[in-house]
């Protein structure tokens, strides 16, 4: 169930170039922080995601218009239609609807938009309504990652063209989908290790406050953070692993009964900002001191940042949510008969306390 | 010509339940093209004796021969495998299914692929159907139908699956009298098949519509059998209750004294023109203070729904109640029980008792309001009513605190009388008190019941028990099919007339009167 | 006498059964309490049981509730989204002040317990169907009302979260206090015996002329003011209204609480002090879990096992 991660990479293929431009460009403010992010935080995450990319398989990573048998048109003209999985009640939800919107808009494009509100059934009811009220392309933000084949069958039936984004469906690249855009998961994790390692000095014990069970976000932040560790800060021990379900009063709860019964704990490494957020309030609540624990999170929400300027927080890793420029960009690109690749990954920034402050109105 | 094949032959068949004999060394013949009623009172042993036929429960004694030899059915599937098919009062078939799928359940037919063949089954629905007289869309759920019209599918198919018996219980018991006369062509197609019908209905004019031959269970044992047309309907009736025509009995069997004396000429209750959808039709009567009335009928001519309907606890459709001269407020039992009118249910155990509250707390359950101040139980004051009830009613229970769910037949119905009495009622409406309790405690009631009446309260009693109904009631109102049929007042409190009136003598003689004195 | 002899060895089951019912889930706590002082590093600290305790709060208030309409034969699962929705309003209000806004709160829960008890009492719709409309539509309002989490800074919410009297958190002493407010209704009032009469035998007690419908919507009234209490306690201690995902799977914690506890889901008996105990079973069990850093997933197996166990002791006295 493991899926390769590539990292963005240079293609000889002109479209792919154009596209790999574009995304630098069109990404604006975030490629630029994170290009101070790699800075700032030092060398180590972007050392190794560099020792990460993948040499390319020839016709396994591109995709073109023909090869997926869809037609040529002008996005201008289009109508987009975009599923997103779950309510917009949560940051990242909002960031990514709100910037798939602007996109739209900025760009004259039609958009159609739906709400799963968390049920696969009604995102696949959603997605198909989206086709029947004349959708050319397709953004998806799926829920599941199976069970998309009925979908599929009446997107090919018509021909439209779909990108998933943020989380990856079960299907065959350049045949069932386009692309797949994403953050690197996995990335997110050795980062936000990094972040522990030297939040620590690479010695003591930490916790592992989980997202949702049976989530790839989950096993994908777990597992790049426990491979850093035991790589790069083998004295650095995860001694505690409990689920706080992504949600802030779960986050609280589990770290109340771990610093009764761990008090020496010295790090919490949160899989998203809430639980980090609830992590502090159960510190707070025990009459612990800002800096005692060290926590390092993932998402990059504005209250997780103002936590690293309070110094509460020491690290934040952000998953970039505004996918609405890079979609929209792959899209143009495709329907001109251009190729793009098949797997786009974000370079994500990160937050820690010397570039919290300046940059926290980036924040989400 | 010779006499038709017998189809079933059942011999000395007896079952037991603990406490119970439900069926004693009982025979029963059928023969092909039989239409055979069924007939007796509550716990006479018909149930029993279909059960025991259909294999739900399997016979103590007794062996059952079914198209010439010896069967056991181990369960009701096998029976209707066998072609013994029964229709129940409520239909079991399953309602959200098509009704061709209900008629073709377990046979459907296929095409030679194995694949079920929609298209030939909904046509040969329509086809069946249409000979008992059902017109519908068969693709509709079976629940969208009328329950005639379900009954209807009910004994299509099983008729369909090569019964030779068919067991009616009650069938016309939710139908309108279109769908009777229907329902009666369809037996008389039954009968000239050769099949058998068994017919269980305390309709009288049914059974004489229909059936050409009768058994009647009493207590469970078989009374009489033969044929029908040799039975008229008051011999009928009293074999049914156990009376001899004419036969004079002594009065004294029960603690009844039998007369109160009316102490007030307004009555204390009128119902007037009660009517209930399919189950009363303009029933009246009133109550005096001191007086005990009791309502006769036959086991489903309305009885218990005219109690109910006057307690507010069956709606009515029309009528009116008052109290005293107070108009009630219909359909609310908590509005009748204010005026002064208590229930004491027929069905004790699911409606009468909370089981598993204590003793003490059945008892307070009506009164409680009235023993509390601003929602507080006030604990003194109930100990001090249950204290007074639990010695005036002689309740046997280990403690005020033991579940009503472990105490004797005899001692709940007591617990019940006591929660009505801490109430002060004006009408007491009693639903079979005595049904089911041990001779000790029956007396005991009938005592408690003439004490009440002379106390001045008005009683409505209802009984199977056609001794306890002549000897406790001062009057008898006399039910048949829903509606009243005749009054007994007086010197004419007899079972005699009772039962004259049950089986339409009455009207008779009564129209015959009426008809002399025009003249 | 002698039917009695002969059946001994049933009896005796039976005995069993009914003592684990009645008493399993307080040896339960005593097993926990012991097992974890024992295997447990500062388990028996009063910070601990200030934690657990102040933990397992909410979810005593909303099993009170939950227990009252288990009671009536009948299930309440809109609990979740009654705290969140209390969750949402209490952010929104807060600006007027706190007591405003608590106001506001009751109102909101009293209208969501007044449609699940019409929906009951007076449409007739089965409980789980009536009140899962709500649990669905509830959460929706809330988040209708407040789309994400918001951080709320309020003195006095803060000091209702964490403030304590004589070192005994607030959220203990109000769970405490309506605990005992609850089993005393339940014991001595005319409301209580009313609500055993009507889950024992809804046929019974509406020909006894109890008001039946009055009562049903009551107890879903205050079943939905009580989980509303939970999630303005819960907003309190988190300092934040999480209307996503405060609630989440309450439902079932309370009923698990309940049933645990004794109470019969065919109603007819509530038991208050097991419930409690319940509640508390199932914390000790989650935090020795946690605290031992087991897989999340064999809590929700411990948990099952605790609900079979409950179940398979109730078998015994539930009706026949």
């Amino acid at each position: 169930m493991q899926r390769t991660t590539h990292r963005p990479r240079l293609l000889t293929r002109p479209g792919v170039v154009a596209l790999a431009a574009a995304v630098a460009l069109t990404a604006g403010a975030c490629a630029k922080s994170e290009d101070d992010a790699s800075k700032d935080t030092q060398s180590p995450a972007a050392a190794g995601a560099e020792q990460k990319v993948v040499t390319p398989k020839p016709g396994s990573k591109t995709c073109a218009i023909d090869a997926y048998g869809a037609e040529k048109l002008d996005l201008k003209n289009a109508t987009v239609g975009f599923s997103q999985s779950e309510k917009e009640a949560n940051p990242f939800r909002i960031a990514e609807t709100r910037s798939i919107r602007d996109e739209a808009k900025k760009r004259g494009v039609k958009l159609l938009t739906a709400n799963a509100q968390s049920q696969f059934s009604k995102q696949i009811s959603d997605v198909q309504d989206l086709l029947a009220k004349g959708a050319d392309l397709l953004v998806i933000a799926p829920l599941n990652s199976d069970g998309w084949d009925p979908v599929l069958q009446a997107a090919a039936a018509k021909k439209v063209p779909i990108v998933t984004i943020d989380r990856k469906i079960n299907a065959t690249a350049c045949k069932d989908y386009v692309s797949f855009i994403a953050s690197d998961f996995v990335e997110q994790g050795r980062r936000a290790a990094d972040q522990m390692i030297e939040a620590t000095g690479g010695k003591g014990e930490v916790a592992i406050l989980l997202g949702s069970a049976g989530n790839n976000v989950t096993t994908e932040r777990t597992k790049g953070f426990k491979e850093r560790i035991a790589e790069k800060a083998p004295e650095l021990k995860v001694v505690f692993e409990q689920t706080g379900d992504f949600a802030r009063e779960k986050g609280q709860q589990v770290t109340e009964q771990l610093i009764q019964s761990k008090p020496g704990i010295k790090g919490i490494y949160a899989e998203n900002d809430e639980m980090g957020l609830g992590a502090v309030a159960a510190l707070k609540g025990a009459g612990k001191k800002a800096g005692d624990v060290k926590i390092v999170t993932v998402d990059g929400t504005r209250n997780a940042v103002q936590g690293i300027v309070d110094g509460w927080i020491s690290g934040v890793i952000e998953s970039n949510p505004r996918f609405g420029p890079l979609a929209f960009q792959t899209l143009e690109t495709f329907t001109k008969g251009e190729e793009v690749p098949q797997d786009v990954i974000i370079q994500d920034s990160a937050y820690a306390a010397d570039n919290a402050k300046s940059e926290i109105s980036k924040a989400y | 010509m010779a006499p038709p094949a017998e189809v079933l032959a059942v011999r000395g068949l007896s079952k037991s339940f603990p406490g119970v004999r439900a069926l004693d060394d009982v025979d029963l013949t059928l023969h092909a093209g039989e239409v055979h009623a069924l007939i007796g009172e509550n716990g006479a042993g018909k149930s029993t004796l279909i059960k025991l036929l259909t294999g739900v429960y399997r016979p103590d004694a007794g062996e059952i021969t079914f198209q010439g030899s010896k069967v056991s059915f181990a369960t009701p599937l096998e029976a209707q495998k066998a072609g013994i098919s029964t229709i129940y009062q409520e239909v079991n078939l399953i309602p959200l299914l098509s009704v061709a799928r209900n008629l073709f359940l377990g046979r459907e037919p296929r095409n030679r692929f194995g694949v079920l063949d929609i298209a030939r089954m909904n046509r040969e629905a329509e086809k069946t159907l249409r000979g008992y007289g059902v017109r519908v869309d068969v693709r509709r759920p079976l629940r969208t139908l009328g329950v005639g019209a379900q009954q209807m599918v009910a004994l299509a198919r099983a008729v369909a699956t090569d019964a030779r018996i068919v067991i009616m219980d009650e069938p016309t018991s939710s139908l309108e009298p279109r769908e009777v006369e229907t329902l009666f062509s369809v037996i008389r197609r039954l009968r000239d098949a050769g099949i058998a019908v068994v017919y269980v209905s305390h309709r009288l004019d049914e059974l004489y519509a229909v059936c050409g031959t009768v058994t009647v269970l009493r207590d469970g044992r078989r009374v009489h059998h033969g044929s029908l047309a040799d039975l008229d309907r008051l011999a009928l009736v009293s074999t049914m209750l156990g009376r001899d025509l004419g036969e004079v009995r002594e009065e004294g069997l029960t603690k009844f004294t039998g007369d109160h004396e009316a102490t007030d000429t307004q009555p204390v209750l009128d119902a007037r023109e009660l009517t209930v959808p399919h189950k009363l039709h303009e029933v009246s009567l009133s109550i005096r203070p001191g007086e005990v009335v009791g309502l006769g009928g036959l086991l489903g001519s309305g009885r218990t729904e005219t109690a109910k309907a006057i307690s507010g606890a069956l709606p009515v459709r029309s009528g009116r109640v008052t109290v005293a001269g107070v108009p009630l407020r219909g359909g609310s039992a908590p509005a009748a029980i204010r005026a002064g009118v208590s229930l004491l249910p027929e069905d004790r155990k699911s409606e009468g008792i909370v089981p598993g509250l204590s003793v003490r707390e059945n008892i307070a359950l009506a009164v409680l309001p009235r023993l509390s101040r601003f929602g507080l139980v006030s604990e003194a004051r109930v100990d001090s009513v249950v204290d007074t009830f639990i010695k005036r009613l002689r309740i046997k229970a280990s403690s005020p605190h033991q579940k009503v769910g472990e105490l004797s037949g005899g001692n709940q119905q007591k617990v019940l009388l006591a929660r009505w009495l801490a109430m002060n009622p004006k009408v007491l409406l009693l639903d079979e008190p005595t049904r089911g309790i041990d001779v000790g405690a029956k007396a005991e009631v009938q005592k408690l019941v003439d004490e009440l009446a002379a106390d001045g309260l008005g009683v409505l009693l209802i009984s199977s028990d056609l001794e306890e109904l002549i000897e406790g009631s001062d009057r008898v109102v006399v039910l048949k099919d829903g509606a009243v049929v005749g009054e007994l007042t007086g010197d004419d409190v007899t079972e005699d007339k009772l039962m004259r009136t049950i089986a339409g003598d009455a009207q008779v003689e009564h129209l015959a009167k009426e008809v002399a004195t025009d003249g | 006498m002698a039917e009695a002899t002969l059946r001994t060895v049933p009896l005796d089951k039976a005995r069993v059964l009914q003592w684990l019912q009645t008493y399993g889930v307080y040896a339960g706590v005593a097993a926990l309490l012991v097992v974890n002082t024992v295997i447990t590093p500062h388990f028996l600290s009063a910070e601990n049981f200030r934690t657990q305790a102040v933990q397992v709060a909410p979810v005593i208030i909303v099993a009170l509730g939950m227990a009252l309409v288990i009671g009536t034969e009948g299930v309440d699962l809109s609990v979740g989204a009654v705290m969140a929705l209390a969750a949402s309003v209490t952010a929104l209000y807060l600006g007027y002040g706190l007591l405003p806004a608590l106001l506001v709160v009751a109102l909101f829960a009293a209208a969501v317990g007044l449609a699940n008890g019409a929906l009951v009492a007076l449409v007739g719709v089965q409980p789980i169907v009536a009140t899962l409309a709500l649990m669905v539509g509830g959460r929706g309002l809330a988040l209708v009302l407040l789309p994400q989490l918001e951080d709320l800074r309020n003195p006095s919410l803060a000091s209702l979260g964490s403030g304590d009297v004589l070192g005994i958190p607030y959220l203990i002493l109000i769970a405490a206090v309506l605990a005992v407010l609850v089993a005393f209704v339940v014991r001595r009032t005319t409301f209580g015996r009313q609500l055993l009469a009507i889950g024992d035998s809804r046929p019974a007690a509406q020909l006894a002329g109890l008001p039946v419908r009055r009562v049903l919507i009551i107890v879903y009234v205050v079943c939905a003011l009580l989980a509303a209490v939970a999630g303005v306690l819960a907003t309190a201690r988190l300092q934040a209204s999480d209307p996503t995902s405060l609630g989440n799977l309450m439902e079932l914690s309370a009923i698990t609480a309940v049933v645990v506890g004794g109470t019969p889901l065919t109603g007819g008996r509530v038991n208050i002090a097991g419930t409690v105990a319940g509640a508390v079973l199932i914390q000790l069990l989650t935090a020795t879990l946690i605290k031992h850093d087991l897989p999340p997933s064999w809590t929700q197996i411990a948990q099952a096992i605790v609900i079979v166990a409950a179940v398979y002791a109730a078998r015994g006295r539930g009706k026949r």
